[in-house]
């Protein structure tokens, strides 16, 4: 009897001391991360108005990126600077959209003309390098790091349709050449699905960024995903309360007041805008633009002017959704007027999926030419009186 | 925002689906009537499971499962693993895993993160689970509750569930380094919900025997006067009835 309660009394203890030493673990873990996390606001690198005066484009060249051979359907360009005035342009191609054959390709710009294309992130590569499967390869996004790596952002999808798009996050110590997985970006509690990227990230002053991502299953909303010097991911943040609106492009203005654009998905038809006080923490929605938008992709940009470049599918007579592609300029980011049109075609034809990165005074353009390649028009920027 | 390393990704996605599957598996055997498998047999299908799912690449149902459902949480690998000890004790109905106040909390708080992850509410609660304050002051405060349930040996089963999800958020940020991962996931949020649904059809069945029925209004409360000619009904509508008399 007396052995029993003594034995009781031992396990008792020792579930206390087991209990004792387990949040002990638990306080000093969270105790130094808590310590060491990153609570400094991110700033985002504006672009400081040096030069005054109206801007003018002249058109420099234009011509399609070499596609892979054997592959009719390409999509969803993306650009990023290299140093020295080099490029790189990532966007997938295949059978079709979501065929299995889909993959990322990049190729790059350099001494004005661009190379042959690379595979670089397949449905089997992903799959290998995360350990599970990947059904379709969407959209890439990619962004260069102060230290020269490449981080890569490829929408690779679960069970189901787009719906089930998740994140994997890659990334290049080779300038491009090759490109390793670095992780699958945790971005929703639903199985981890619906998250989508399309438009391109935003630098901060700490040599972090910032990556514009989407939800998308019905109903839709932006989002923003801060990452540090390092790649790694330090925060998130919803743009605006709208449930229809997605791929957002984000544009500092200054140090804390940021603006977004946005696809609209709803009967409204227009791009919609939302605004930022505080440097990307809180967004508010603003009333839509004066711009159609009959939910296609779009992209903007600050010059050094001040002024802001949009590139947006405009809809007027009877062109279709898709059939325009124009560049519009605004000088505050809510008027806009017609800058030049990009591409132009019958109804039906497709010139979508905007893209555009200045590099010293050129602006490049990438867009999807009739869902079969990805056309780049380059153009020399002029701002004031400068010829 | 700490996330954890893809290879501590991929080891525990392959314990911890071996584990949810072999928990299935075992809660279904009764249904195939082979409930009466031997110690020996229980072993060898443990460890076929196990086996299976450490096959590499696509031979490995965690392979297709992660590619539907991610990870599973660390709160549902924890009861999964609770429900493989009470079947292996041969304890299956000593006492439930998913007990009705872990139910509630978890449909409670599964619904207010999913709607707010769907966009129907715009608080940001998954967000706050990568957080550098509110997710680690979350995991201090459940490990400290968990630890105090375990030694006064309340829910101790669940207790020690939690407190070993929380060790594996804290240690490994597994599975995702977001908290709400490590606590919650839609499979773990389904149980809980079905859980409570059947609590409240097995209340309602017992109900009426023992507590008189509330008054309703409208069709509801017609067709319980409908209800109430049972025998005693009848009886009292006799005692009263003018055409009798």
């Amino acid at each position: 009897m007396e052995s029993s309660r003594f034995a009781q009394l031992c396990v008792r203890h020792r579930t206390a001391l087991v209990c004792l030493l387990a949040v002990l673990t638990v306080i000093t873990a969270e105790g130094v991360r808590w310590a060491r996390a990153k609570r400094a606001a991110t700033t985002p690198t504006t672009v400081g108005v040096v030069t005054h005066g109206a801007a003018r484009l002249t058109e420099i060249s234009n011509s399609f990126i070499p596609m892979p051979r054997d592959v009719p359907s390409a999509h969803a360009s993306a650009l990023t600077t290299l140093p020295g005035d080099r490029m790189l342009a990532f966007w997938w191609a295949g059978d079709r959209e979501s065929a299995p054959n889909v993959k990322v390709y990049a190729a790059r710009w350099q001494d004005g003309k661009w190379g042959q294309p690379w595979e670089v992130a397949s449905r089997a590569s992903l799959g290998k390098a995360l350990g599970f499967g990947v059904r379709r390869i969407g959209n890439p996004v990619a962004w260069t790091a102060h230290d020269g790596r490449i981080h890569l952002y490829v929408v690779a999808t679960g069970m189901g349709g787009w719906a089930a798009s998740r994140l994997v996050h890659l990334v290049s110590n080779d300038q491009g050449a090759s490109f390793a997985v670095r992780r699958l970006l945790p971005m929703s509690p639903l199985f981890n699905t619906s998250v989508l990227v399309r438009t391109s990230p935003v630098g901060l002053v700490d040599g972090g960024w910032w990556l514009p991502v989407y939800f998308e299953i019905g109903i839709k909303y932006p989002m923003l995903m801060s990452f540090d010097a390092d790649g790694d991911p330090s925060w998130m943040a919803r743009i605006g309360s709208r449930i229809s609106t997605l791929q957002p492009t984000v544009v500092p203005v200054s140090k804390t007041e940021i603006r977004a654009w946005m696809r609209d998905a709803s009967d409204e038809q227009r791009v919609q805008q939302a605004y930022s006080r505080d440097g990307g923490a809180s967004w508010e929605d603003l009333p839509a633009l004066d711009l159609p938008n009959q939910s296609t992709s779009l992209a903007a940009i600050r010059l050094r002017n001040g002024e802001f470049l949009m590139l947006h599918n405009h809809v007027e007579g009877d062109a279709t959704s898709r059939s325009i592609l124009r560049l519009s300029i605004s000088a505050n980011g809510r008027t806009w007027r017609p800058f030049v049109d990009i591409a132009s075609g019958d109804a039906g034809d497709e010139f979508s999926y905007p893209t555009m990165q200045q590099v010293g005074n050129e602006l490049h353009i990438a867009y999807t030419y009739q869902r079969r390649a990805i056309a780049h028009h380059r153009y020399r920027i002029t701002l004031g009186d400068n010829h | 925002m700490t996330l954890p390393d893809l290879a501590s990704q991929f080891v525990y996605g392959r314990l911890a689906w071996a584990a949810v599957a072999a928990a299935v598996l075992f809660a279904l055997l009764p249904l195939l009537r082979s409930a009466s498998l031997s110690r020996r047999a229980r072993s060898a299908l443990l460890a076929g499971i196990a086996a299976l799912f450490l096959l590499p690449g696509a031979a490995s149902p965690a392979y297709w499962l992660t590619l539907a459902f991610q990870y599973p949480s660390g709160l549902l690998f924890g009861c999964c693993v609770l429900k493989l000890r009470q079947h292996w004790d041969g304890q299956d109905d000593v006492a439930p895993v998913m007990t009705p106040p872990l139910a509630a909390a978890l449909a409670l708080t599964g619904l207010v993160l999913y709607l707010d992850a769907m966009g129907l509410l715009t608080q940001g609660y998954y967000y706050a689970g990568f957080g550098p304050t509110a997710a680690p002051m979350l995991a201090v405060l459940g490990a400290i509750g968990c630890a105090v349930a375990l030694v006064r040996g309340h829910a101790r089963a669940q207790a020690g569930a939690l407190l070993t999800t929380i060790l594996l958020f804290t240690l490994l940020r597994l599975p995702t380094g977001n908290l709400w991962d490590a606590l919650l996931d839609p499979l773990l949020w389904g149980w809980a919900v079905v859980t409570l649904a059947v609590n409240a059809v097995r209340n309602r069945v017992r109900t009426p025997a023992t507590t008189a029925p509330e008054p309703v209004a409208g069709l509801a409360a017609e067709l319980q006067s409908l209800n109430s000619l049972s025998p005693l009904g009848a009886t009292a509508m006799e005692h009263s009835s003018t055409i009798k008399e």
